[in-house]
Order: structure tokens, then C-alpha cells, then sequence
């Protein structure tokens, strides 16, 4: 992962790339996609009991423009998953998806017609939480998850 | 002006006194209700056989149908449950499980419970898919997860069980009504047993 | 009311039932359902497991009576819902769980279980029983296919009765008395029945068990599909369950016109082999002495290259193909009408030299039903033993034969109670069979001399007068077929002749591979098009201008590919090496024939000397119709998907034929059968929506008068009296080493294996040892020698297709020496 550095990391640029990744993990800013119940979870992460500014993290774009991370909280319908894709495509790169809960990640016990089954099967992600939803510290273990895929730069597990 | 200027920050201010709420996941952990449901476990009996005997009724519970169970045949010299037959495939998705706890509720030998266990984020989707040799407790009681160089999951989480663990009354013989069954199981599996018939009606 | 029927009162509800009915079926009919575990709509009643105790008042106040088996009467009152008899239900149920396990969770009928249902709808909700369970050891095979857990049977003697009064082997009964008694076979007699599988079906709890099934899967996770049984011609209705993709198990569907509920072994375990990891899953090419794996559009630009590089050097006739028969409706026809019109040959034929004429078996005159066995007077068999050949067949004739069965009265018609005293039943088979026990007359003679017997039969003097008188009461059905691979075909042909003689007879040509009916209806024969059309009837123009010579059958297209006149050879489903009685023969022509293609399932002793191969879809991969023996046409469906990158007959055939700067016009299956509806004249009107949606049971064809252009009367002329020191006997068993059976390991385990059956007194004669050596007019082996004293002097049978033993020819003349 390039994280924001279009040539391929080499000896010279080693230490920025080290230095760009550790800043792109200090201050994400998550787009809302707060689609159904798993929403509420991820208010309540945001909220002062677990205080996801301690991740620098707490405000939650409205604007995809503004936002480098976006969590996918809740089923996504076949009919958001345009829009879905959309909100990802206008999202500046470098940018990170996170799967939050078991619709978001299969489809969770809705399998019909209606829901996509497995969010990735419109954007690309890369953590996915289980739970059902996850609960506030759950979410905050994908977050960190992903701080440590960024951190080391592939896709460990 | 200035005094409600004072007025609002003297809010701010008060606030600095009062306890602070925040838990510092994941250098503290929130205490969870008994009843959470995390991570299932498999269980075993103090004498090391499994519980499970490949019976699928959790399979038929689960409402979201993440569960894949295939029974056999136990093995005559070496069995690995009582009876017949032995859970030989057993497979959770945890990313499409719902943790409803209805397969806990279903399993006939309290094989399957849930443990406080919840850090599972996964970056690719295969390691979601729990294998027996994640979900079985060890012979010495102990539970394997997926991943054990996670520096933020809770282990110890693993030996906490949820609240869902009743005693059934044990194969209907009048003389074990009232006896705690099973006893001395590792963490997860250890529970009062049903009160006796006349308690229970009075 | 009609003097068939009576009026009885079930629940307040007045209703008019059939005479002579029990209580549980009239009250079932009309919508009342009577909880039941022992009784079965096909057998006796017996009134063990008390589970239907209702009040039934027949004038003398209501009295607490098991309604399977109290027959209806005029005035009858029966109550199902008062307290007393819901305490007696409930009664009853406590008791028959008082010695049952609570293994529901590791028994396989845990989900779809009789005693679990009824537990839950008309039981108890605590027992009182706090004592000590009886005890057995569990689980003990009986069978290779059933195992027994005694501890849960709840003595409903649904499976002794079954194995006594419907397939005739009573070889599980009840033992001991009282507290004691349990079901179990005789010691060191194992449950061997060709129909065992039945009983794990019908057992209401799960007392027995099938092996292959065993802890494989619960009912929750299988789908189903209703489909037809493709191992005999019978057409026998089946369920298809399968979970993950893995078909699982076969259960019967009581199909009236067919099976009645009713399948073989064969026909219950056969699906191993679609389960294989034998499987063909890419197209293979030769590449010296093995083969390479290639894509499709290579492999079949190979065919479409080298089969026009033949027809353009030595015409189309030196183009054949064989087989068919293994597929459905659809792939015959398309492999028909790619042979007709895209190579321009009559040379195809789905017969392997083992059975009757075509035309014979497609359109013979006065042809039987099934049902007519159930009303015929008199039943002649001259053919296969049924029981190994056509398992349900055997059912059908030997329950005509001792009579119907009391349960199942439902009209009091003349003809009903004609069978109600049972057929007379006439076998002549150069052996014993399986019928012999019911047989009222059972006539044995020498193979190669069975004209001789037929011309006695014909006469009827001295010992055969009883016989021949018994023939002349009608109705008679005649089942026909070839006795053996080393009997003349056209000795059936002949009995039908003498058949049409006799009052009011009607014939079944018997054949046993799987789809042969429907290939031959198809026109897969060298003298037939579809739909019954001779090739020679000009009005057929469907498929514009085809060849309208008759081409080559089966033994001559094999003679033309070892003459060099076939110079490439199609084999679709087919294994001549193993199949052809003539092995020999085939076995050169196969190596002599310059090109030689293969669609299989599996890389079959055939399919090993192609040039190229390609993998087919199986049974349960691929939709479709096939058609029985007597012309039903039913459904075929698809639960799992093909191995690897297989794909069906048809749509080989079509991309074939485009290929070959051709075309088929195929789309889908479904299209093919619409274009059969419309094409074949005898299938008018037989589409997909109505086998689907108006006749699940099938639809016989032709369906009306004059929709069968050919109608063909049997050829009396039996052919030539082979006489010889020693003839040979040798017909197929149920189990052998036919490529499906040799991949479904469970059932290739129980083949009889090779072995030389013959007399005591001939072994004596010939000195014959633990070995001998045979050697018949097209192969030889050396086999080990089995005793049989119910042969005939001068006869020796050896079971066809077996392990080890290749065919030995259709002459009859054989020589065996001692080894």
C-alpha cells in the first residue's frame, strides 16, 4: 500500500513513507455511512464512554470529499449500493473502508433478494468487524486493526 | 457580555472535576453484562471428551445459517464423544453470525456456549471462518483463538462464559434430579444445576 | 349412494366412503388424519402400535377401536376427538416412549421422525417413567446397507411385514416374547433383500438406519427434487436429497402407475458414482499412450476437423455412433438428429447387441401397462429374472400374483376382486428366479432350445396341457424379454407372437437400460426417427432431406469398424467393451476403429481407447424426460451441478454440430422438448409444463389413436435350436461392474462376482476342481466353480459382467475344462 506515495517504497524514502503512514493512522476521517442498527454502535463510539477522538478520529465528515475512512454500518440494499459506490469514489484517496457488522460484511441472516450480500462486492474492504451489531469496542479493534494494516503496510492474517 | 461568556466556560470548567467516563479501550476494558455474547467455544467434559456430537441443531437454529456441521461415525477404539456420533466438521462464519445465541440454546449438551471474547476484526474474510481447531476448547481447558499475536484482544475473555448455560435435568434418572452435572468443567462451562421439581413449582 | 359405497359419520361430518374400507383411510381421504405408526396404505394391517384408537360406534355405543383395522359399515359413527381418546392417544404414547432412547440428536430420523411428530401433536408433555431403560447393544448392521438400533424400535412390524408380504424375504423378524421381544434377523442370516432400503423408509422412528446415510446430514439441510430412477426401465418416481451440493439419498415416491413407494437397492443407493472423484471433469485428448487435458473448443475443433475430413473421404456411413440410452429424452434426440442431419448417417444405435429388436421394443402391437399387471388373470414371464433386472417389476407381478393386499381395497370393481385371488403366474427362464416361490407354474428349459419349448407350449400336450390351459384364461399380460446375453433375440419376439393368440393378452417387451426406451423413441435405432416413425415413412420431414436407408445396429456397426468401413465412431454413454455380449468383438473394433470419440462420465474401459473424451453431465446434473417400458414419459431433474466442465449430451452435440458448419437450433432442454412435442409424432404435445404441472405421474405415449405411425407385430420366427453338450447360461445381476455400479462402491462390494454355476452331477462329469476354465464363442476365463443343483444337467451360468470376468459370447455352445 502506497499510502498517499505514488512510487513504489525504496531505500530513500523509507522514513517519510514510515512518517506518512503513522499520520494517515492519527487522524482518520471517517465518512458517515451509518446505514441501520450498527449506526448507533458507532454514535456510541464516537460519544464520550469510549471517545474515538482519543484515535483522532471524532468528527465524522458529512462530506465524502473531507473523509479518508469509511465505515459501512448496517445492510446495504441493493438500491444503496450505487450510492455506496459513489460516496467511496468521491472519497479522496488514500482511503480505507471498514466493514462494520455482519450485514455490512455477508449479508448477516438476511439472505434475500433485497441486500447485497457482502459490502465488498461494491467497494473494496479492508477490515471487516464482526458482531451484531459490534459494539463500540469491537468497532474500536477493526479501527486499530487497520491501523496496524496501514502501519505495516500489508495484509497481515 | 462577558458574564455569560464566564457563564458558559465556568460549564466547561465544572466539568473538569467530575469523574472521567471514558474507558480506554484497548488499554482498559469495559466490563461486560453477564449475558454478553462474544465468541462461541466449544466445550469439552472433565474428562476430555468433546460435548459435541455433530448433532446440526444449531445448524437448524441459526437464524442467519452461518454454522456448517458434518456428524461421523465415532470411532469405536477412540471415541471422540459419547455416543455415536462425533462433530466431525464444525465451522462458524463469525462475519455472518449474529450472536443471537439461539445455537446455544438449541445444542442438547451445552457443546456450544459463548465467551466475553469480541475482537475478531479480520482483514480478509477467510479468517472469519472459525474451524473446529479455533472453536474447541483443549484438552487442559483452555480456548485457542483465531489469531493468538492480537495485542489488543482480551484472552482472558475466552474463559468468561455468558449467562445462557443451563443444567438440563440429566437423562431423566429421578436420583440426579437437583445434582449439578459436569462439575469442575474449565471456565465456560460451569453452572448451577435446575432447581428440583417441587422447588421449581412452589 | 351407490352399492359401492356406505355412509359413515367421522367428527359430526356425514361422508360416503368405498365398501370395505378401513376406518383410517376413509377418515385420511376425507381430511381427517388419524395419528398411525405400524399402519402403511401398502400392506396389511396388523394393529400393533395402538396409536389409532378412535371411538368408532357401530351401533353397540362407541367403543375405544384402532381404526386400521376396522373396516367401514353402513350407520358407522367415529369420534377422533374426545378427551378419552386423546387420554388414549396420549396413553399410548407414553408407553411407546417408555424403552425409546432420547438420541433424537444423534438418530438419523431426528426431524422428519413419525414418533417425534406425533410426540409433539398428540403426546404427553412429561413421562412418569423415572426407571432404567431396556437396553441393547446399538447400532448392529444387519446388511452392508441397513444397520438396526434396537432400542429405539417401537415393534410396529412395518419392516417384517414389508420384507414378508412385499419383496418375499422375510429375513428380519420378531424374536423372543413379552418385554423381550425385538426385531432382529436370524443369526448369521444378514438382512441380504434387494429391497432392504424400503424398510429404513418406512421405519417410523429410526430403528433402521441406512449406512450410506448415516450421520451424513439432517433433514433441515437437504434440498429435494422429485425425479425419475434412470437404473431400470421402470421409471420408478424417486426423491433426490442432497445438501452442499452432494446428493445424499434417493427416497421412493408412491407413484400408482410405477413403483407404489417402492425401489431397490439398486435404484435407492446407486448415486455413488455421481458423487466420484473418478469423475471426468475436462475434455481429454490423446497424446500417445495417455491423454492431455484440453479446453473444449479445442477438443470438439478436433472432432468437428477429423469427422469431416471422414465424411468428405469416405461418406457419411462410414460415421456411426452408439449409445444414448444412459441420457434423456432430449440428448437422444439431439444426438439423433445430429447423426441425421449434420452427418448424414442412419448408422446409430443406443442398443449394445444385448436386447430385443428395436422396432419391437418401441412399437410392438397391443402393449401392456404396468396397471394391467395388477388386473391380468394370467402373467406369463419369459425374459430376465425380474427381481435382479427389474426389481420393481418383481414387486408389482409377485403381489399380483399371491393376491392384493386388504389395506389396500379401495373399489369393489369385478376386476378388483379378480386380483383379490391372485394371478396365475407363469416364469420360464432356463433358471431358477426370483419369482419361483409365487410362480404357479414354472417351466425351465435349455438356452438354445427355447423354440422347442415354445412350440410344446404352443401345442400344449402332456405336462404342458395345465400350463397352456392356464394361458388361455384372460386377461393375460406377457412380460418378454432375453432371458440371456446367449439366447436369440428374436425367441421373444416370437413368445409375443404366441402371446397376441391368447384372449385378450397384452405384451411388455422388457429391456434394461436405463433410457432405452426413450433413445429408441427418439429414433437412437438404425430403422426408427422419432416418435415411432419408421425410416422409411416419407412424411417425416421435420429435419429435411435425411438419409433413408436403414443403417447399420450395433453388432454391424462394430463388424463395419473391424471390416475398416466405420472409420470414426461416437460413443455417447457407451461401453461396449464391457457391455456387447460379444466383448471380443468389440474389444478389436474399438482398437480398429481409426477415430474413435467418447462422451462419459467416466473413463470407462470404451471411453480408455478414444481419441478423444469428453465429460458429460450425470444423472441429477442435467433436467430432461425419459420414458419407461411402457411408454411413460416423466421428469428428470437437476439438484447439483456437473463435475468440473462437464456439460450435458445436447449441448455437446449442438456446439458440435455448429462446429461442423451446421446446426442443431437447440437453446436449452426445454426447447429441445417442445421441438419433440412438435416433431415426434407418438410425443404430441408432451412438454415440460405439463409433466411439471398437470402429471407428475408422467404422461403415457402415444396418447391417442393414430399418433404412433409405426405399429409393429411381432415376427414369429424364434430362430435356430442350438443343441450342445454343454450351453451356457448368462444374464445380468442387480449388482455388477457396469460403470455406475463400479463407482458406487457400496453396491459394487455386494456383486456376486464371477463365478462358473454348475450342476453337482456336471462338475462331477467333468471333473471340475475349486477352478475351471470356460470358453464361450467370443471370450474365455478361468473362474472359480459354484455348485447349483437347481440348474439343469448340461447348463452352466456365469452372472454377466461381473469383476473379473470378461462377456463370453451370444452362442451358447461353450466348453468349460477343469483349471
Amino acid at each position: 500500500m502506497g499510502v498517499g506515495i505514488a512510487a513504489p517504497p525504496n531505500i530513500l524514502t523509507t522514513t517519510i513513507e514510515k512518517a506518512a503512514r503513522w499520520a494517515a493512522t492519527r487522524s482518520m476521517f471517517p465518512a458517515t455511512f451509518g446505514l441501520a442498527c450498527c449506526a448507533i454502535e458507532m454514535m456510541a463510539t464516537g460519544a464520550a464512554h469510549y471517545d474515538l477522538a482519543r484515535f483522532g478520529m471524532e468528527v465524522f465528515r458529512a462530506s465524502p470529499r473531507q473523509a479518508d475512512l469509511m465505515i459501512v454500518a448496517g445492510r446495504v440494499s441493493q438500491k444503496m449500493a450505487p450510492v455506496l459506490r459513489q460516496v467511496y469514489d468521491q472519497m479522496p484517496d488514500p482511503k480505507w473502508v471498514i466493514s462494520m457488522g455482519a450485514c455490512a460484511s455477508t449479508g448477516g441472516m438476511f439472505n434475500n433478494y433485497a441486500l447485497v450480500q457482502g459490502v465488498d462486492e461494491v467497494v473494496p474492504v479492508d477490515v471487516y468487524v464482526p458482531g451484531c451489531p459490534p459494539g463500540p469496542q469491537s468497532l474500536m479493534h477493526g479501527i486499530l486493526t487497520l491501523h496496524r494494516k496501514i502501519m505495516e503496510g500489508e495484509i497481515h492474517r | 457580555m462577558l458574564t455569560e461568556l464566564l457563564k458558559g466556560l465556568a460549564v466547561t470548567f465544572r466539568q473538569m472535576f467530575r469523574p472521567r467516563v471514558t474507558t480506554r479501550y484497548p488499554k482498559e476494558f469495559r466490563t461486560k453484562p453477564q449475558r454478553f455474547h462474544g465468541r462461541h467455544v466449544l466445550n469439552r467434559y472433565p474428562d476430555g471428551m468433546e460435548k459435541c456430537i455433530g448433532c446440526e441443531l444449531c445448524a437448524g437454529a441459526c437464524p442467519a445459517r452461518c454454522i456448517y456441521v458434518r456428524g461421523m461415525d465415532n470411532p469405536v477404539d477412540a471415541p471422540v464423544s459419547p455416543g455415536e456420533r462425533y462433530g466431525f466438521v464444525y465451522e462458524i462464519n463469525m462475519l455472518r453470525c449474529i450472536f443471537c445465541g439461539l445455537c446455544v440454546e438449541a445444542c442438547p449438551t451445552e457443546a456450544i456456549t459463548m465467551t466475553h471474547l469480541f475482537e475478531m476484526s479480520v482483514t480478509n474474510r477467510d479468517d472469519a471462518i472459525y474451524t473446529k481447531n479455533e472453536l474447541l476448547m483443549r484438552p487442559d481447558g483452555t480456548v485457542p483463538h483465531m489469531f493468538d499475536d492480537d495485542p489488543y484482544a482480551n484472552y482472558e475473555e475466552l474463559n468468561t462464559a455468558d449467562g445462557w448455560l443451563r443444567a438440563t435435568a440429566p437423562g431423566g434418572v429421578a436420583a440426579y434430579e437437583g445434582v449439578k452435572m459436569w462439575q469442575g468443567t474449565q471456565g465456560p462451562a460451569s453452572w448451577d444445576p435446575e432447581p428440583d421439581q417441587e422447588t421449581r413449582d412452589a | 349412494m351407490s352399492e359401492h359405497t356406505v355412509r359413515i359419520v367421522v367428527d359430526g361430518r356425514e361422508l360416503e366412503v368405498p365398501k370395505g374400507e378401513l376406518v383410517i383411510k376413509a377418515a385420511q381421504d376425507n381430511g381427517t388424519y388419524i395419528p398411525r405408526f405400524c399402519w402403511h396404505p401398502r400392506m396389511k394391517p396388523v394393529g400393533m402400535c395402538r396409536m389409532c384408537l378412535v371411538f368408532i360406534d357401530s351401533g353397540r355405543g362407541p367403543m375405544l377401536t384402532t381404526a386400521c383395522t376396522t373396516p367401514v359399515a353402513d350407520g358407522m359413527k367415529v369420534d377422533t376427538t374426545d378427551p378419552a381418546v386423546k387420554k388414549a392417544q396420549e396413553g399410548i404414547l407414553e408407553f411407546l416412549l417408555i424403552n425409546h432412547p432420547l438420541d433424537c440428536p444423534v438418530c438419523d430420523r431426528g426431524g422428519e421422525c413419525p414418533l417425534q411428530d406425533q410426540t409433539m401433536a398428540y403426546g404427553p408433555g412429561e413421562s412418569r417413567f423415572v426407571e432404567e431403560k431396556r437396553h441393547f447393544e446399538k447400532p448392529i448392521p444387519i446388511s452392508d446397507l441397513v444397520m438396526l438400533d434396537r432400542e429405539r424400535c417401537i415393534l410396529c412390524a412395518r419392516c417384517t411385514r414389508f420384507s414378508e408380504e412385499v419383496s418375499g424375504d422375510p429375513l428380519i423378524e420378531f424374536l423372543d416374547r413379552g418385554y423381550h421381544t425385538e426385531v432382529n434377523t436370524f443369526p448369521d442370516h444378514p438382512f441380504r433383500s434387494y429391497f432392504s432400503g424400503n424398510t429404513v423408509q418406512i421405519c417410523p422412528v429410526g430403528a433402521l438406519t441406512a449406512t450410506l446415510y448415516r450421520f451424513r446430514a439432517r433433514p433441515w439441510d437437504l434440498v429435494a427434487v422429485e425425479s425419475t430412477c434412470t437404473h431400470c426401465t421402470a421409471g420408478d418416481r424417486i426423491v433426490i436429497q442432497a445438501s452442499q451440493n452432494e446428493i445424499l439419498r434417493f427416497l421412493g415416491v408412491d407413484a400408482e402407475a410405477t413403483n407404489q413407494g417402492w425401489l431397490s437397492d439398486k435404484c435407492r443407493f446407486g448415486f455413488g458414482y455421481i458423487n466420484s472423484d473418478q469423475r471426468l471433469t475436462v475434455p481429454l485428448i490423446r497424446d500417445g499412450d495417455g491423454f492431455r487435458e484440453a479446453t473444449w473448443g479445442e477438443a470438439l475443433d478436433l472432432i468437428a476437423q477429423r469427422l469431416g475430413d471422414v465424411i468428405r473421404t469416405s461418406g457419411p456411413d462410414a460415421v456411426a455412433a452408439l449409445g444414448g440410452a444412459r441420457g434423456t429424452n432430449e440428448d437422444a434426440y439431439a444426438l439423433s438428429k445430429f447423426m441425421r442431419t449434420v452427418v448424414g448417417s442412419n448408422n446409430l444405435d443406443c442398443r449394445m447387441d444385448d436386447t430385443l429388436d428395436a422396432e419391437f421394443l418401441a412399437a410392438t402391437v397391443d402393449r401392456a401397462l404396468i396397471s394391467d399387471i395388477d388386473r391380468a388373470k394370467t402373467i406369463l414371464v419369459w425374459g430376465p429374472d425380474l427381481k435382479e433386472e427389474h426389481p420393481t417389476l418383481y414387486l408389482r407381478v409377485r403381489r399380483a400374483a399371491i393376491g392384493s393386499v386388504p389395506g389396500l381395497v379401495s373399489s369393489n370393481s369385478d376386476a378388483h376382486l379378480a386380483a383379490a385371488a391372485g394371478a396365475t403366474l407363469v416364469v420360464v427362464h432356463p433358471r431358477a428366479t426370483g419369482l419361483d416361490p409365487v410362480a404357479d407354474f414354472k417351466l425351465t428349459y435349455r438356452p438354445g432350445s427355447g423354440a422347442e419349448l415354445l412350440a410344446q407350449l404352443r401345442a400344449g400336450e402332456g405336462r404342458l396341457a395345465e400350463v397352456r390351459a392356464a394361458l388361455a384364461e384372460g386377461p393375460v399380460v406377457a412380460l418378454v424379454g432375453r432371458t440371456g446375453s446367449t439366447e436369440d433375440p428374436r425367441l421373444a419376439e416370437a413368445v409375443a407372437a404366441f402371446v397376441r393368440t391368447l384372449p385378450d393378452a397384452k405384451i411388455l417387451p422388457l429391456a434394461r437400460r436405463a433410457n432405452t426406451y426413450g433413445a429408441l423413441d427418439m429414433g437412437v435405432a438404425p430403422t426408427l426417427l422419432p416418435g415411432r416413425v419408421s425410416i422409411s415413412e416419407e412424411t417425416f420431414t421435420a429435419w429435411g432431406d435425411i438419409p433413408r436407408k436403414p443403417g447399420r445396429d450395433c453388432r454391424s456397426i462394430l463388424e463395419g469398424a473391424l471390416a475398416g468401413d466405420i472409420q470414426a465412431l461416437l460413443l455417447v454413454g457407451a461401453d461396449p467393451v464391457r457391455d456387447v455380449p460379444d466383448g471380443d468383438l468389440a474389444d478389436r473394433a474399438l482398437d480398429a476403429v481409426p477415430f474413435l470419440v467418447a462422451v462419459d462420465l467416466f473413463l470407462t474401459d470404451s471411453a480408455g481407447r478414444a481419441d478423444v473424451v469428453l465429460p458429460a453431465d450425470g444423472f441429477g446434473e442435467k433436467e430432461g424426460t425419459v420414458t419407461n417400458l411402457e411408454g411413460r414419459v416423466q421428469k428428470v431433474n437437476a439438484i447439483v451441478p456437473g463435475a468440473g466442465q462437464s456439460r450435458p449430451d445436447w449441448s455437446i452435440l449442438d456446439d458440435l454440430a455448429r462446429r461442423m458448419g451446421s446446426s442443431l437450433g437447440f437453446g436449452s432442454a426445454e426447447a429441445i422438448a417442445k421441438e419433440i412435442a412438435e416433431v415426434a409424432p407418438a410425443y404430441r404435445g408432451v412438454t415440460w409444463d405439463v409433466l411439471d404441472w398437470e402429471a407428475r405421474d408422467g404422461v403415457v405415449v402415444p396418447g391417442g389413436e393414430g399418433t404412433q405411425p409405426l405399429v409393429y407385430l411381432p415376427a414369429d420366427t424364434p430362430g435356430p435350436i442350438i443343441k450342445a453338450d454343454l450351453v451356457l447360461h448368462s444374464a445380468r445381476t442387480m449388482y455388477d461392474d457396469g460403470v455406475t455400479m463400479r463407482h458406487t462402491p457400496h453396491l459394487h462390494r455386494l456383486a456376486p462376482g464371477a463365478a462358473l454355476h454348475v450342476h453337482p452331477d456336471d462338475a462331477a462329469r467333468l471333473g471340475l476342481g475349486f477352478r475351471a476354465r470356460v470358453v464361450g464363442s467370443s471370450g474365455s476365463a478361468t473362474l472359480p466353480v459354484v455348485t447349483d443343483p437347481s440348474l439343469a444337467r448340461g447348463v452352466v451360468y456365469v452372472p454377466f459382467n461381473q469383476p473379473g470376468c470378461p462377456p463370453l459370447g451370444s452362442d451358447p455352445r461353450v466348453t468349460v475344462e477343469p483349471a
